[in-house]
This record gives C-alpha cells, structure tokens and sequence, in this order.
C-alpha cells in the first residue's frame, strides 16, 4: 500500500515540476480548400481534444516538446490522422478532409482508433463497433460479444444471455450503458440483460479486475456500452434495420430517425424482435431419467419477445455538450416448459405445441426503464463530465403455483399475490458520475466520483432474496503519466463507501419448527444494516519499444461488496432443490489482478498475447454442503455463502496473418484455470468455469465496390472436466459458423446485406456455462440469420461537400 | 519485461495439462433396484399403516446425508425421474394431502449404505397420486436425486 501512495504521490510531483507549455494551433480544410468547422481534433494519448471554429482554426496551449499523433474527425469525412513534432511555441499545421464516400452511413468508418485506445490503456482493452455487432448479430448483445476471446456468455434460451469475462459473471462484472452503471438483476443465471442491441453504438469491454475506475462489481471486468453517434450536422436521417432467424423463426427490425441542425439533435430508435420456440438437434432430451419426446426438434416454451424505444435529444458546442436519453426495453420470454430450474415439470404437450410462438407459463418478462442524462464541459485545460441517471428495472416470473415444502395444498386467493407470480423485484436506481480531466505536462489526471441509490421491493409467492436499500459512493485518482514517446506510465487510487439495508421477510405460510409440530410463519430474513469501505489502488505501463512491439503491464486491487442475496438470502430455490443460505457477517471481497499484454505487429502478421493471475483472498462462493434441512429448508440441501481463498489465471492469444490483400486467417484461443485454496471446496474449480477454446478463422473480403466479405469461422472448444456441484462435466466440441455481406446500390440507395449460418454443421453439443446445462439441453441447431441495413439521407446541400 | 512474459507465457502452457485429479466428481448413487427396496416407482401405500423406506446408497469417497419428501400430485405439475410412466388419476384439489419432509446424516461417513426409515400415513388423508423424492449428498456436496410416482390409497 505505501509503495502505490508512494507511486502516486511521486507522479503528483513531477507534475507541479514539469509544467512548461508550448502552443500549436492548426487550420482544418476540405478537399475544396473551405474551411471546416466543427470538426473534433483530438490528441491521441494525451486524453487533449478540441473542436474547430467557423474559421476551421483549432489550437492547444501548454503542450510539453514532442511528437504527437492528431486526429481529426468530422462526419461526413474521413478521419484523418497525422504525426506532428513540436519543437517551437506556436507552431502551425494544416490539415486537409477528405470527404467520405458513404455521407450518410451512420456507421463511422473508423480509422485505428481502436489500436490507439488500446495502447494508451494499461488494462486489458477490447474494442467493437457496429460493423462487429452486424456482422455476429447473435440473439442478445451478449452472444453477439461471444466471439470475443475471453469473453464467454451464459445462454438463457435463444433471446437472452449475461456476460462471463474470463470466467467471472453475475455482479463480477459491471455493464456500463451510456455512461452509466447498467442495474438489473445481474445475480441470476436465468436473468439476461435489458439492452438492445441495435442502439449499441461500439462497445468496450475491459478484461480484468477494473474496480478503480468503476467501482464495486468491476472486480471481473467491465462492459462499456456507448451510444450511437449523433446524426451528421444539418442533415436529417433514418435507417432501417431487418433480421430474420431461421431456428427460431425470428423477424425483427430497428428504425432510427434522426436530425440534427448545427449544433441541436434529436432522434428516436424503435426496435420489435419476436422468436419462437428454438430448435435443437435432437427428437429427445432427458430429464434426469425420464425422456421428453420434443414436437418438431422445438424446446417448448422458449419463445419470446423484445420491444425497445429510445429517444435522444442533446446540444453539441464547442465547449459544452449535453445529452439526454430516455430507453424503454421490454422482454418477455418463456423457460422450457418441461423443467423449471432442475425440476422436472409435467406439460400440456399438445397446449404448447399448438403453437412455437406462444409464450406461456413458466416465462419471464422484465421492463428497463432509463432517463440519463450526459454532460460535458471543456475549459481550459479541463474537460468535466458529468452523468445523472434513473432506472427502474421491473421484473416478473410467472409460473404455475406448485405447493412445494410446507406451502399449502391450494393457493389461497386472500393474499394479494397473483396466483402465476412466483416472483417479483422492482428496482429504482438513481446514479451520479463526475469526472474531470485534466491535462497538464505530460500528465493527464483524472478526478472523479461515483454515487448510486437504489431501491430494491419484491412480490410474489417465492423468497429468495429480501428487500433492501443500498447507497454507494466512490471517489478516485487516476493519473496517466508520459514518460517520454515510448512509456505511459499509470497510476490510480480509489475509495468507496457502501451501505446496504436489508428488510426483514416472514414467510405468507407457516411450516414446523420442530419434532412436536409446533407451527411459525418463519422469519426468513431479519432487518441488517452493513456498511463496507473500501481502498483500491492500480498501476500500470505501455511501453513500445519499436513500432511493431507494443507492451503492456498492469496490477492492481479491486474490490466487491457483497449483494443482499449472499448477505441476506434464506429460501430455497424449489427449481433447484436447494436452500440457500446468506451469511451477514461476508467481508467485502478483494482481488489482485496481474495483467501483462504483449502485441507484436509486422508486415501482415499481428500477434496478440494476453495472459494473467488473478488470487483473491476471501472469493464469495455459494457452497453446497452435505446436509439437508427439513425446517428452514423443506428438506432441500444445504447451500451456504462462504468465503475462500482463490487462485485463477489463464490468458488470451489472437493471431492473424494477411495471405493476401483480399486473404485474412485468424485464430484467437483462450484458457483460463481457477482453483479454491481453502475452504470446503479446497482444491474445486469455480462454477461455470470456461473450457479452454480456439476460433480459427479464415476471411476474404477483397477491396471491391460494395465491402464483400465471406468468413468461415471454426471453434474448436476442450472438456471442462474441473467441476464443482452441481455442475456437470462437459465434452469438448467443434462447432462451424459461416457469415457474409455485401453492399449493394438499389436507385441510388445503399443496402447492407448480411448473411450468418450459425452452427452451420447442425452439430449437437453442450455447452459448459449455458444455464440449461444442467438438465442436458444441447444447444441450439443450425441458425441462419439475415439482416439488412438501409441508411436512409435526407441531407441539407450546403453541408456536403463531395 | 521479456522475462516476466516468458514466466507468463511458459505458467500458462504448463498449466494446461494438469489436473490435480485429487478433487472427487462423483455423484452418489441411489439403488432401488433390489428386491427389499421401497417404494419404487409407482409402487402403491396404504393409508393408516405403516411401511418401511428402504434403499441403497452408495459413493467413491463418503456419503453424506439423505432427505426424503412425500408431496401430492393431484395437479400433476411435476414429473417424476424415472423411465416410465404409471397411471395417473385425474386432476383433484386436494383436502389434507399427506405431507412428509424429513432428513438424515448418514453415520460414520460410509461408502455404502442402506437406509431404512419407518413412516406412517395417517388413514385421514387424502388418497391419489403422490410423489415419493429421495436425495442423498456425498460429503462433497453432490446431491442425487429421484422422484418417484406412488399411490396412497
């Protein structure tokens, strides 16, 4: 701890040391020598940017002597990049755009502004845009991100799924959606999460414990969710989104309008998906012993439906921005109908097979409603940012009542509980973010804060988890250090404070408390207040050596508080014939992360490779025990938090070679190995632990009109023989996938095209971190998926510039 | 630097082979197969008398604990584990169905055991379809489970 202080503190120091100061100024143009307003300068790196006048004249005082790389962009050009060395006080540049062909594609072209991000950050940093998102499009944003290495998903039926990052899930790994903390109901394997796809701009997602820039739940990793960009100046514009989906007979479609005048927009996105039942390749799946006979290769019930609307409206200055986006996304889908949880369900077949597309009981539905609000300030050498955000997430589960442990015999209608509520949790979510940048020297720093309030409520006939309130608050440094061209330097220091208060719950029947029949209506959870704080600390290193090396370092302590359901939970989960047990007195878990990244890039080849350790010293783990209870528990086995010592590491390698100009192949592999070093389980795995994998790809996309490509992908996935109950152990697998897409010009008009064939050998095989892995459902068949893109302009002359 | 990769890169490959093989995957195992076993599946019971819970259990490493739990089924919302099917009476709402929860350590941490449990069902309750659920844990916590189809009368 004193050496990280003694860190910061240092590059604190030299700081105030080094503050000397020289201007460059520069003039943006367009290819007719007009000058461009408006446009976004930034310098890569030094986190400085700014935006050019109507003169099309930008400067930046203060710079420290060196080189630097300039990046301009400004829709309706190509992002130009240039090197620059500045050895004198106010020296200048010009910069000439060229305009883009493609005007009004909303998809920015990008240049290698991912490359850069990614050398500038010490963490292990994964950048996608829309054009990744199109051409993956999986059932969820989730599955879609799958193809990443080091980045695994639990599949909940066809439309749904939550993000692993090496392995660690759940509250392990913190969703940030337009700048804001995303909140749903992360803990449940069956609760996918609510955010649509097409209103995904790029999306980052940060491998590796990264609690000091987001705070707790970031312990695993974090997923950054940006918007879309905003509609070019003086243009109006809308695009239309199709898709289709052969193995669960999916249509959908996202229709965006949007407008913007030179510095006012605003614009709307609508999306509507609908799914049926999914297929997989098999006549029968087993329940345990019992074989269920499936109608037409269908898994009963898992049909579904998505329905999402987003408004933006925002002012973009020079100096100031502001934001405001307003989403609704509704999801509404059915779990297969012949076991809810573990439990074999006995069913209507001929009621559910009447129709592949009916979603009936049991099935979920949750609404996520969001207002943030985004803002931004630039003055001096100062860039503020600021986020207010409300949430409210609401969800239902509704499943026939089945009287289950001592619950009685028939539902009684007097208890204000709909008969098909199993369960309800209703969160309300207020956040604040304030961060300031700042550049000076060769420092950049970073202040920022971190609140959140929100409020928990449940319902329905089912406890697992009780209500609470919890605040939360967070304040960190973080400071980015140039040590000369080829050295960053990071450092960063961070704290928080939580407070979580849970309620107490009585259950609505009474069951026996003892051998004498004595009956009480049992206190499930009692009220609990705890509070936790938190220090957390992260240093780090980029360091190119030579233009094709580029390495990295960075170790670091994050943090997590517990959740209600480990402090608090006291039910038994009837679906997996298990009682759960919380544990108030669990400590805030605490994790050391080691991170290296070394890439190496030379004519044609890239080489990638990302391994790390990971140990923490009080993992929360849900333990199932040997006992049963026959009070608490109704006879269920014994589940029980507890803490124990962790050990985990594993890396990532992504490897590409250009064969030839049009001629890309690929392979990107992961691994990872986890181990409990003490406690109950000493010596196990972690649950859904990921088994070792390799994707080998092969593209051609010669550099034709149009943007064709044709991609084969085959991943090949090991056995995850490393289990813990109640896993089960899992065969490796090989499965292929096939994509393609071309642009054509229908009357002047663009149209992308993108075709998919997902698990194209309609191979049958399981996989280890799904949620139906444990009654044996393979995964789904072959899936072909189409989708069609249609950017449609309504543009202002005067601003085009062709 | 290169050093630390080499570590890194050399830690992780060494790593992928080994499997401490020492941590037991096993689940116990229920037997109902045997002549003195009951109930089985769609064995039937009879009210106001008492019978005998009788099965083998066995694991690699050490047994645990078993539960047992006897429910209705008048709705027929759950299925049982096993293989066949029997008959089922029609759906009824129950009146006072039979309700029995009870658990047991295991003594002595065995690899075999036998159970045997006495229950009565009263001659008051409700006769129909019941499910008859048997669970045991190994010490390591993997728990197995049937449910069987039986018939109070």
């Amino acid at each position: 701890m004193k050496i990280v202080l003694g860190v910061v503190a240092g590059l604190f120091y030299v700081s105030f040391a080094c503050g000397q100061g020289f201007r460059l100024s520069g003039r943006v143009t367009g290819g007719d020598g007009a000058p461009v307003s408006d446009a976004h300068v930034v310098l890569l790196g030094t986190g400085r940017q700014a935006n050019t006048g109507k003169d099309g004249e930008f400067s930046f005082a203060a710079l420290a002597k060196g080189s630097y790389s300039i990046r301009v962009q400004k829709e309706g050009y190509r992002s130009h990049r240039t090197e620059i060395r500045l050895e004198r006080d106010g020296q200048q540049i010009a910069i000439r755009l060229d305009s883009a062909m493609h005007v009004l594609d909303e998809v920015l072209v990008t240049d290698n502004h991912v490359e850069r991000r990614k050398q500038h950050e010490s963490l292990n940093v994964e950048v996608v845009g829309r054009d990744f998102i199109y051409r993956n499009l999986g059932g969820s944003l989730m599955k879609t991100l799958e193809r990443l290495p080091g980045v695994q998903t639990i599949g909940i039926g066809s439309g749904q799924s939550k993000p692993l990052i090496r392995g660690l899930g759940f509250n392990r790994v913190m969703v940030v959606d337009r700048g804001v903390k995303h909140e749903g109901q992360q803990w449940g394997a069956d609760h996918g999460l609510e955010l649509d796809q097409f209103a995904a701009g790029e999306v980052e997602i940060i491998k590796g414990a990264a609690s000091f820039v987001y705070g707790s739940d970031a312990i695993g990793g974090a997923i950054d969710v940006k918007p879309e960009s905003p509609p070019a100046p003086h243009t109006a514009m809308a695009s239309v989104d199709l898709m289709g989906r052969s193995n669960n007979g999916s249509y959908g479609t996202s229709v965006r309008f949007g407008g913007r005048g030179s510095r006012w927009f605003g614009d709307g996105r609508a999306t509507y998906q609908r799914y049926g039942d999914y297929r997989v390749p098999t006549d029968t799946v087993h329940v345990y012993d019992y074989a269920v006979a499936l109608h037409k290769q269908h898994l009963r019930n898992t049909a579904g439906q998505e329905m999402n609307l987003h408004l933006t409206a925002g002012y973009l200055g020079e100096r100031f921005n502001s934001v405001l986006y307003v989403s609704n996304t509704y999801n509404k889908a059915g779990f297969f109908a012949n076991a809810h949880g573990l439990e074999p369900r006995r069913v209507d077949a001929g009621m559910h097979d009447r129709s592949a597309r009916d979603i009936l009981m049991p099935r979920q539905q949750v609404n996520h409603f969001k207002v943030i609000s985004r803002n931004a300030v630039h003055f001096g050498a100062h860039h503020l940012q600021a986020e207010l955000g409300f949430q409210r997430n609401f969800r239902q589960e509704f499943s026939q009542y089945v009287n289950h442990g001592y619950m009685p015999p028939v539902f009684p209608d007097t208890l204000g509980i709909p008969m098909g509520l199993e369960r309800e949790f209703d969160k309300f979510v207020y956040s604040l973010n304030v961060k300031d940048h700042w550049e000076t020297g060769r420092h950049t720093l970073t202040f920022g804060f971190n609140g959140e309030y929100q409020d928990n409520a449940i319902d329905g006939w089912t406890f697992l988890v009780p209500s609470f309130d919890q605040l939360t608050a967070g304040a960190f440094v973080y400071d980015k250090y140039r040590l000369n061209d080829k050295t960053l330097l990071h450092a960063a220091l961070r704290y928080d404070h939580g407070s979580l208060r849970m309620s107490a719950y009585r259950d609505w029947f009474p069951s026996p408390v003892d051998d004498s029949g004595t009956q009480e209506y049992l206190l499930r959870a009692a009220d609990l207040h705890r509070r936790f704080n938190s220090v957390v600390w992260s240093v780090g290193i980029n360091y190119d050596p030579a233009d094709a090396v580029s390495l990295k370092a960075n170790i670091g302590k994050s943090f997590r508080m517990p959740i209600a359901k480990e402090l608090s939970a006291n039910g038994v989960n009837y679906h997996y014939f298990s009682y759960e047990q919380g544990n108030p007195s669990l400590s805030a878990e605490q994790s050391y992360q080691a991170d290296l990244s070394a890439a190496w890039q030379h004519g044609g080849w890239r080489i990638i490779v990302s391994p790390f350790y990971n140990y923490f010293p009080n993992y929360i783990y849900l333990n199932p025990t040997a006992r049963f209870d026959h009070y608490y528990g109704a006879g269920n086995q014994v589940f029980q938090y507890e803490q124990s010592r962790v050990m985990r590491y594993g890396g990532e390698l992504q490897l590409s070679r250009r064969i030839s100009s049009a001629l890309t192949a690929e392979v990107l592999a992961e691994y990872l190995f986890s181990k409990q070093l003490s406690g109950a389980k000493k010596g196990f795995s972690l649950p859904f632990a990921p088994p070792p994998s390799v994707l080998m790809n092969m593209t051609w996309a010669p550099d034709r009109a149009g943007n064709p490509f044709v991609s084969l992908d085959y991943k090949l996935v090991g056995r995850q023989y490393r289990i813990v109950p109640p896993e089960r152990k899992t065969d490796g697998y090989g499965v292929a996938a096939l994509q393609a897409g071309y642009t054509v010009s229908v009357a002047n008009q663009e149209v992308h095209l993108n075709l998919q064939v997902q698990n194209l050998l309609n191979t049958r095989y399981m996989d280890h971190t799904s949620f139906y892995r444990l009654i044996e459902l393979p995964e789904m068949g072959r899936n072909i998926v189409f989708s069609m893109r249609i950017p449609v302009g309504i543009a202002n002359r005067n601003s085009i510039k062709e | 630097m290169k050093r630390i990769i080499i570590f890194f890169a050399m830690a992780s490959l060494l790593s992928c082979g080994k499997d401490d093989g020492t941590t037991d995957t096993e689940y116990p195992v229920i037997d109902i197969a045997y002549a003195d076993a009951f109930p089985v599946q769609c064995s039937t019971i009879q009210r106001g008398e008492t019978f005998v819970f009788r099965a083998k259990f066995s694991d690699n490493v050490a047994l645990g604990s078993f539960s047992l739990d006897v429910h209705d089924n008048f709705d027929h919302h759950t299925h049982s584990t096993e293989v066949n099917e029997c008959d089922m009476e029609p759906v009824k709402t129950p009146v006072k169905p039979f309700v029995y929860i009870n658990s047991f350590e295991i003594p002595g941490a065995p690899r075999i055991y036998e159970a045997s449990v006495e229950l009565t069902v009263p001659a008051d309750v409700d006769p129909g379809d019941y499910h008859f659920m048997i669970r045991v844990t190994d010490r390591e916590g993997w728990q197995t489970m049937r449910g069987l189809s039986i018939k109070i009368q």
